[in-house]
């Protein structure tokens, strides 16, 4: 056999190796009761037709590859994005360290996040006594200036009701009385990561502004001449936020980013681990209900946070959906210049105008293209966007988590734009609906997260990673997507992948090599 | 004299070129390439204008002598395809280094051939001599011969180093370079009647390959193409050829011409842009090989393949037609394709509203002249601000141009499509026609241009540059309406020679003051007309305009004047040429007029003008004359 103990070869070469190719072959022949290939090929090749898409579609229980993640993952998202806050997640810490990995491997970055631990008893008994001990320890072990508390699935599923636990807990003197602990139920069965962003946020505001669940007063509005921004539950975060940033600063707008997470996402290395590092001070938390308008970058990752601020306190609200393209960020920077009264600034124009002279140089390569879009809502619509002011077509944009509203708006979109003519939106579709979609209507690209590698297997089609999670690409979330800038990056990711995608159809010598050239 | 300025010499007396041959012995060794200036922006040099040309054979080794800077910057950077070998495509250089040039570098240039034919084997490797080596005096042709008897392999010296000149003179030198050691060294295995050589094409983004299967259905045989695509041994026997198509015009006239005087093959310059000019290269081909004995029935294979592919390509262009009818389009590229592009987009219902003629020949310019109707409409140089000015008053739609006028376009707002070098669709041959208009098509309903034309939404309308651009332009047409003193100096600070710097001004004096009238004269006394040459119409148009020289009351010279106006640039055919014949034979075709005349049997632009003339002929009531002296 290959395999032996003077020289191990690992997965990449060892059953590429004759002896395991014979032996696969011959246990699939022999003890697997295989069908014939012919009959394997036809199903698979049945799974390509209208048909299959047809019951495919008639799904009416089974979800196959999801894109989509859980409430408490998106609670997390923006629990860390407070200064000095630990996310404290009620429930079982499975899935905790599902949410752990799972930023990890997109941010390439450690994520802190604590659980109650709940077990068996806890279930049947309830979860106050994990609330009590697990608030206390993580007070006393991590010395966080906050702890914001989500839940999963299990906690929500016997009731355990967070406000009533965490004052026994503070009236236990798990942590003092006056110590900020924010609560939001953010049940896995119920919306999605994008859901649980918004409740987390919604808490943390309900919180500060609304008199810390009964304990104090609350706040008094007097106007002042600031905004807040939300960024949404965005993959981009550390560099669209950054960018953000200096596009206020270069407006001279003042400005509290709230739920800012794009310092814990990327602590440098330099000897020190920062277990917190930067976000949303609780100063500035309690400043921002004073604030001329809240400014939302993704309308559907705050729905319910914008309806409570406007609602509740008469403050302006203003979201938008993902702004990708030169129109979309035309439309953001007006309406920031708006409400502050500030002109854009030179930097920027200067800036707008070169996205539009990459675009002017570059979009004839995307001009004409069919693109399938799969994503959060938001992004969904902002890429469709961008791909629209290019040319392409976004063909089929899919999102799992995307609803009749959000239908409602893409189709709007669709219908205003002649580049929308043939396109169609899947609202509550999954990734197997996709497949079916990109087998009987077939687009030049696919637009997802890495999750869209297996549909690029099995279609053929290529894929531009764009999206959440990104796990086997590395470093795009430091590069920002917004402002005109992120425009630009968005151009030279799918640029790359269509030059790449020309070059691989050139590249066999003598055989294709006769159009593989060096200028494209 | 050293050899390169000896060949130098030679190719700047080009007797097939028309322009060359109306100068003086003095001009003709100035050159025929507008001389460069110091601190302009200029073009590519000699030694990249032979590279080019030669590169496209893809089975040579194409060593480049010289410091690294020379072949870093050329290395593969032209879209010219290859069915074979891509040897064309390695990058071989002497890399030469301080050492070299204190102590020569033709050892090293040697060994690099020797290393060389050691690891590649190739039929032959072609040595590019540059500045660095040049001016040490390394003598590449000594060094060519020693290793083509030492290895028994034709070493090809290509003399053509960056100071001789720019590269349009590169590309004839790479022709003599061609002429003197390659063509003719080898003899075919057989030759058939239907033998021809096509130059000057290079088989950009695969083009050739668009029209290539058609010339062989009809029974063409490629002996050699110079140089798309080509192999070394095809054109070592480019000499067998019975007849040549030159594609573009300026570049290879040189080898093309020769071929005739040393070998006897005829030629013809054609297209293959444009359905039209595809099919009359094709029609003039098969005419000039039954010429020399292919049975007549030649023609009518020749004809059917043109029928079927016409009729195809029309009907596919069909859909495109509608969406393309009346749109405008401003043209900026050079040489062949100022022409042969214009018939072509005509084609398809577009209008053009402009051409630039900056690379053109007087030839070249002459059919844009005839395709247009109005040469005012064609430019030597445009400045983004008149391009800007033009798209505005024009209302231009796109432009179509080259890659480097490409950024200027885009900031002055205006869509693009590339039809130079480093576009990556083949737009020869029908097929190619297709994907033009299909490209068009593309570019025109691209989104971005509304994006790129669309102020900014904090812009106030009348802060743009192009705003203040038309501010400038019209406070400076009011200042001069207002001030007619400051009005003529403007009128007459107009450049007219801009070789010589010679403004309207100082032509106009010098006429005054002599009495001036000729273009020769105007030359002699302001040397305006002595560079280029190419302003020499211009100041006809001046002696013209202060009413010597063109103004003619005796109406025996007025017709004599009138006779004479070149129809066919071609065959060099004018007027009282075409009308004696139609009038002695009673000619009512245009095919009658070519068979009798040979007048529209070159390009074919000139049909439409004959066809006036017949139609004027016929129809003798009309103001004829007037129509005339206007023009």
């Amino acid at each position: 056999m290959p395999q032996n103990a003077d020289h191990v070869l690992d997965h990449f070469d060892l059953f590429r190796q004759p002896e395991y190719r014979e032996m696969l072959a011959n246990k699939k022949k022999n003890f697997e009761n295989p069908v014939a290939e012919a009959e394997l090929q036809r199903v698979v090749e049945w799974t390509k037709t209208p048909e299959y898409r047809e019951k495919n579609f008639a799904r009416e229980a089974l979800t196959v590859n999801p894109a989509k993640a859980c409430q408490p993952l998106g609670a997390v998202f923006a629990a860390v994005g407070f200064e000095g806050t630990v996310p404290f997640v009620h429930g079982s810490q499975g899935c905790v360290a599902y949410y752990r990995s799972h930023f990890s491997r997109h941010f390439k970055e450690p994520s802190s996040c604590v659980s109650s631990s709940m077990t068996e008893d806890a279930a049947v008994f309830g979860g106050l006594n994990n609330m009590v001990d697990g608030l206390a320890n993580t007070y006393n072990l991590y010395k966080p200036k906050m702890i914001s508390v989500s839940t999963t699935c299990m906690a929500e599923v016997i009731g355990d009701d967070l406000n009533a636990f965490i004052k026994t807990a503070k009236s236990k003197g798990s942590v003092p009385e006056a110590y900020d602990v924010p609560f939001a139920h953010t049940p896995a069965f119920v919306g999605s990561h994008i859901t649980g962003y918004d409740n987390v946020l919604k808490g943390v505001f309900e919180h500060f502004w609304g008199g810390k669940a009964g304990t104090v007063e609350k706040l008094q509005r007097v106007p002042n001449e600031t905004i807040n921004f939300i960024g949404g539950f965005d993959p981009y975060t550390v560099g669209n936020l950054r960018e953000i940033k200096r596009i206020f600063d270069l407006m001279g707008v003042e400005y509290t980013m709230i739920a800012d997470n794009s310092d814990v996402w990327d602590t440098p290395t330099d000897g020190t681990f920062r277990m917190f590092d930067g976000g949303t001070t609780i100063d500035e938390m309690n400043a921002a209900v004073h604030a001329k308008a809240t400014i939302s970058m993704q309308e559907y990752c705050t729905e319910k946070t914008l309806n409570y601020i406007k609602s509740e306190w008469d403050q302006e609200t203003v979201s938008f959906n993902h702004p990708i393209s030169v129109q979309a960020t035309d439309k953001f920077l007006m309406e920031i210049s708006r409400i502050t009264g500030k002109p854009v600034p030179d930097q920027l124009k200067l800036e707008r105008g070169r996205l539009v002279d990459a675009l002017a140089d570059s979009s004839a390569h995307i001009h004409g293209k069919k693109f399938a879009i799969y994503g959060d809502p938001d992004l969904c619509i902002g890429l469709a966007e961008f791909l629209m002011e290019c040319g392409g077509e976004p063909t089929h944009i899919l999102a799992t988590n995307g609803g009749k509203a959000w239908e409602a708006k893409v189709q709007a979109m669709l219908d205003a734009n002649q580049f929308g003519a043939n396109c169609h939106v899947y609202p509550l579709r999954d990734l197997w609906h996709m497949r079916s979609l990109l087998f009987t209507e077939p687009v030049d690209f696919l637009i997802g997260n890495t999750y869209g590698k297996y549909l690029e297997r099995d279609t053929g089609t290529p894929l531009i990673r764009i999206g959440f999670p990104i796990f086997d690409r590395h470093h795009h979330h430091r590069y920002p997507v917004w402002g005109y800038q992120g425009g630009l990056n968005v151009l030279v990711w799918i640029l790359d992948r269509i030059f790449e995608e020309i070059d691989r159809n050139t590249i066999v010598p003598a055989h294709s090599d006769f159009s593989y050239d060096i200028i494209r | 004299m050293s050899s390169v300025s000896a060949t130098v010499q030679d190719v700047f007396n080009e007797p097939a070129c028309p322009k060359n041959a109306a100068k003086s012995e003095k001009e003709r060794k100035k050159g025929c390439t507008k001389q460069l200036q110091p601190g302009g922006a200029a073009g590519g040099c000699a030694f990249d204008g032979a590279k080019i040309a030669l590169q496209p054979i893809t089975d040579v080794a194409h060593l480049v002598h010289g410091p690294i800077a020379c072949e870093g910057n050329s290395w593969d950077n032209r879209g010219a395809y290859s069915s074979g070998s891509t040897l064309y495509r390695t990058g071989f250089t002497t890399d030469i280094n301080e050492t070299d040039v204190v102590f020569g570098g033709e050892k090293r240039l040697y060994k690099s051939i020797k290393e060389i034919i050691e690891k590649y084997n190739p039929p032959s490797v072609f040595v590019y001599q540059t500045c660095v080596p040049a001016m040490i005096g390394d003598d590449i042709d000594a060094v060519c011969k020693a290793a083509t008897k030492k290895f028994g392999k034709p070493i090809v010296p290509v003399n053509s180093p960056g100071f001789v000149g720019p590269k349009n003179l590169g590309n004839k030198l790479a022709g003599e370079a061609l002429l003197a050691h390659v063509i003719g060294t080898e003899e075919p295995d057989f030759t058939t009647p239907y033998d021809v050589n096509i130059i000057g094409e290079y088989n950009l983004a695969g083009e050739m390959w668009q029209v290539e299967p058609l010339l062989k259905e009809i029974g063409f045989r490629i002996l050699s193409c110079i140089s798309g695509d080509a192999k070394y041994h095809e054109v070592a026997r480019a000499h067998r050829a019975r007849a040549t198509m030159m594609v573009c015009s300026k570049a290879m006239i040189n080898i093309t011409r020769k071929l005739e005087d040393l070998y006897g093959i005829p030629y013809f310059e054609g297209s293959f842009y444009g359905i039209g000019d595809m099919s009359d290269s094709i029609r003039q081909l098969a005419q000039l090989v039954i010429d020399r004995g292919a049975p007549p029935e030649f023609m009518d294979r020749a004809e059917a393949v043109i029928a079927r592919e016409e009729k195809r390509a029309w009907e596919r262009m069909a859909e495109y037609t509608p969406r393309l009818k009346g749109k405008k389009v401003l043209l900026i590229t050079g040489g062949v394709k100022s022409w042969s592009v214009v018939a072509a987009l005509q084609e398809v219902g577009l209008e053009i509203v402009g051409t630039s003629v900056k690379k053109s020949t007087k030839e070249d310019k002459e059919r844009i002249k005839e395709l247009m109707g109005d040469d005012a409409h064609a430019f030597d140089d445009m400045s983004p601000r008149e391009m800007y000015k033009m798209l505005k008053d024009a209302r231009a739609d796109i432009m179509l141009s080259g890659g480097r006028s490409q950024f200027i376009a885009l900031k002055a707002s205006m869509p693009w499509l590339d039809i130079n070098q480093e576009r990556h669709h083949a737009y020869a041959g029908y097929e190619g026609m297709v994907d033009l208009v299909k490209e068009i098509d593309k570019a025109l309903y691209n989104p971005i241009w509304e994006q790129v034309r669309m102020p900014a939404p904090w812009q106030n309308a009348s802060d743009t540059w192009q705003a203040k651009a038309d501010a400038a332009a019209a406070k400076e047409a009011a200042e001069l309406a207002a001030d007619p003193a400051k009005a003529e100096e403007k009128r007459r600070s107009k450049k007219i020679c801009k070789c010589k710097t010679v403004d309207l001004g100082t032509i106009e004096d010098a006429i005054r003051a002599n009495a001036l009238t000729t273009v020769a004269q105007v030359t002699e006394i302001t040397h305006a007309g002595g560079g280029c040459t190419s302003c020499r119409g211009t100041i006809d148009g001046i002696l013209a305009d202060l009413g010597v020289g063109e103004i003619e009351t005796d109406p025996v010279k007025l017709e004599e004047k009138r006779r004479a106006t070149k129809i066919c640039n071609c065959k060099s055919i004018d007027r009282g040429a075409i009308e004696d014949a139609i009038r002695a034979n009673g000619l009512t075709t245009v095919a009658e007029v070519t068979a009798a005349t040979q007048a529209g049997g070159g390009c074919t632009s000139c049909c439409d003008s004959i066809d006036d003339i017949l139609a004027e002929l016929v129809a003798p009531a009309e103001a004829a004359p007037v129509a005339i002296a206007a023009e």
